[in-house]
């Protein structure tokens, strides 16, 4: 019997079985929800992260005091002994270098900030006016801090929106004195709220001017410096151009780890593609669960259906319409199965997208087709031994099944 | 050269350690066009004999020549397409498919005959269905479900269905044994009708009434085949 009548009489005994059929579609529509869902978040956490990254600011390049052997990555701990990183660096960098468009040496600490009404422990970060173009940030109220603020160490600073709320609630900030460990700034501008970017959030720190900071924790050694490039197809330009500034200036030793936003990038996508895998590895599991439901039932439906079987021999099957047949019953099931978990995944998902914008798990195209795929496959493989077992079974005997 | 020729056809099966012999040394001609019944108790090997004839069982000796052709050297595919051409069955019990309606049943022997003859085409099969099926008096009953069928007219849906092909053989078991003596008198008469036809019948039963309505009776008694002269 040709393919297309077969697929006929299969659609024909799944609906003549609507219950059973429903049912062992759906552990094939829950396998492919899960090949599809689980593969959406982790491409979903991916396009967040890498869309967290990228408004840290273009063109961003971290530089580090201390060396570790090992190639890119995130770079040594920030304790690190060895190396050293002060203002000088930093002049020596803006004056030498050509292809850089920003930098700024950052102080990073711990300090309390308070006014008449309320004492705050927060993170301190020192800087100087370049920084917020570094970091893409924006003033709502005044203005950062210039050139002539940081040259003079003045003691000026500069709100997180947070902290603005914690200290003054509803008043004016602006001009205000806060006391920052007991010296005293003036406050001069307040920073757009940005929310949380990769664990830095930007809005609950205070920022003053780097050689304010450095006088305020009694060092000359900086935290790091920040850099702009031009472009980002200076980048890799950049970097070597500042290695051999610095190693000059560091006594020919390269003391330092110089980290860009690719190489950053490049790690933390080493990491999520491997979550990624894993989430498809165990959403393998729940297909090779349906399949096995698909099995299971098939060989209940051959053992029913054993007369039938007896039946469609005597008038002149033969034993590979029989095998036909069957496999194409169960792979009715599941590709029907497959194709409705991949409707169902991507109503969830764009449903999700459209009232939660920022919930983005709209699944990637390029897993359609092999979850499709999948479940076809799937059918086929634990279709086969039923089939062939209903294949097998003596005319005579089936024809005398009760 | 008739149609069915068994030849030294032995048959043993085994059945826990003993060893039937099912049937021994069968030596029987039947001619096309012949209307003959096949008769004996149970255990007589009269259904050992039918699931030869019907090629859904192989001797274990003996040589079978159905239309001219040995069957015991053929391919169980080639088997297959014999039983669909050659042979049309009719069971005790029907054996329709429940869930599909009279007319799906009795397409069904034509749609593996397509794998067969790919000129066949659904249209052909469709038309040939009802034509048949109207032919056994089921022209308002095709699009019903076997089980909203009485007995009666379950059977002619099952012997529609073994002649939709125009098979040479009608191979009955036990065709009247689930219907009363009317509705069998009336199942008789249409095998009757349709050996005037040309196509030979042979009822395997064990109720001397059908088989003397045959003109010819082979009597199976212990796994032998004998002659019974009607009277």
């Amino acid at each position: 019997m040709i393919m297309r009548k077969i697929l006929i009489n299969s659609g024909e005994a799944l609906v003549e079985n609507k219950m059973r059929s429903a049912l062992t579609m759906l552990g094939m529509i829950i396998g492919v929800m899960a090949v599809i869902l689980l593969v959406s978040v982790g491409t979903g956490a991916k396009r967040y992260i890498t869309s967290e990254f990228e408004s840290l600011g273009t063109n961003m390049i971290m530089l580090q005091p201390g060396k570790t052997d090992k190639k890119a990555g995130m770079g040594p701990p920030v304790s690190s002994s060895k190396g050293k990183f002060t203002m000088q660096d930093v002049e020596g960098l803006q004056k030498r270098s050509t292809t850089i468009s920003a930098i700024s040496g950052v102080m990073f600490g711990a300090a309390t900030v308070k006014n008449d009404l309320a004492t705050n422990n927060i993170n301190l970060l020192g800087c100087n006016d370049q920084f917020i173009r570094i970091f893409n940030m924006s003033i709502i109220e005044g203005n950062f801090f210039t050139k002539e603020d940081e040259d003079s160490g003045r003691r000026v600073a500069v709100l997180g929106y947070n902290v603005r709320q914690k200290l003054f609630g509803s008043d004016n900030a602006l001009g205000k004195l806060v006391k920052i460990n007991d010296s005293e700034h003036r406050v001069i501008g307040i920073i757009k709220p940005s929310g949380d970017k990769m664990g830095f959030n930007m809005d609950d720190m205070v920022f003053i001017p780097t050689r304010s900071a450095l006088r305020l924790f009694n060092t000359d050694r900086l935290f790091g410096i920040r850099v702009s490039a031009k472009s980002r197809a200076e980048m890799d330009e950049s970097v070597k151009e500042m290695t051999e500034i610095l190693k000059e200036r560091h006594n020919g030793e390269e003391d330092f780890t110089i980290i860009t936003q690719v190489s950053m990038l490049e790690s933390m996508n080493t990491i999520l593609n491997m979550l990624t895998y894993a989430l498809a590895a165990i959403a393998f599991i729940s297909m090779l669960v349906g399949g096995i439901g698909i099995m299971n039932i098939m060989l209940v439906s051959v053992t029913e259906r054993t007369r039938e079987i007896g039946i469609r021999r005597a008038v002149g099957a033969r034993r590979s319409d029989i095998l036909k047949q069957f496999i194409i019953e169960a792979v009715v099931i599941s590709v029907s199965g497959g194709l409705m978990g991949i409707i169902i995944s991507m109503l969830i998902t764009y449903t999700l997208y459209i009232f939660l914008p920022g919930f983005d798990m709209r699944p990637p195209f390029w897993i359609l087709p092999p979850a499709f795929l999948m479940s076809l496959l799937t059918g086929v493989i634990f279709g086969v031994w039923p089939a062939r077992k209903a294949a097998h079974i003596q005319t005579i005997d089936a024809l005398r099944y009760e | 050269m008739a149609l069915i020729e068994l030849k030294n056809i032995h048959k043993f099966f085994t059945m826990g350690d003993e060893k039937i012999h099912a049937l021994n040394d069968i030596n029987v001609n039947i001619e096309e066009g012949e209307f003959i019944s096949i008769v004996g108790t149970s255990g007589s090997g009269k259904t050992t004999m039918m699931n030869l004839i019907g090629l859904l069982d192989l001797p274990t000796s003996g040589d079978y020549i159905l239309d001219g052709v040995k069957t015991t050297a053929m391919s169980d595919d080639e088997l297959s397409q014999f039983r669909n051409q050659k042979i049309g069955f009719v069971f005790q019990s029907f054996n329709l498919l429940p869930k599909a309606t009279a007319l799906k049943n009795v397409e069904m022997p034509m749609q593996y005959a397509s794998a067969y003859n790919p000129k066949i085409t659904d249209e052909e099969i469709r038309k040939m269905a009802l034509e048949t099926l109207d032919k056994m008096g089921l022209s308002t009953r095709v699009h019903h479900l076997p089980n909203e069928l009485s007995g009666g007219q379950r059977q002619r849906v099952a012997i529609a269905r073994a002649l939709v092909n125009n098979p040479k053989i009608l191979l009955a078991d036990e065709p009247t044994g689930a219907l009363d003596s009317k509705t069998s008198e009336e199942i008789l008469n249409l095998f009757e009708e349709l050996n005037h036809q040309g196509v030979t019948v042979i009822i395997v039963t064990h109720d001397n009434k059908v088989a003397s309505r045959c003109r010819r009776i082979l009597r199976m008694s212990d796994g032998v085949v004998s002659e019974e002269k009607k009277a």
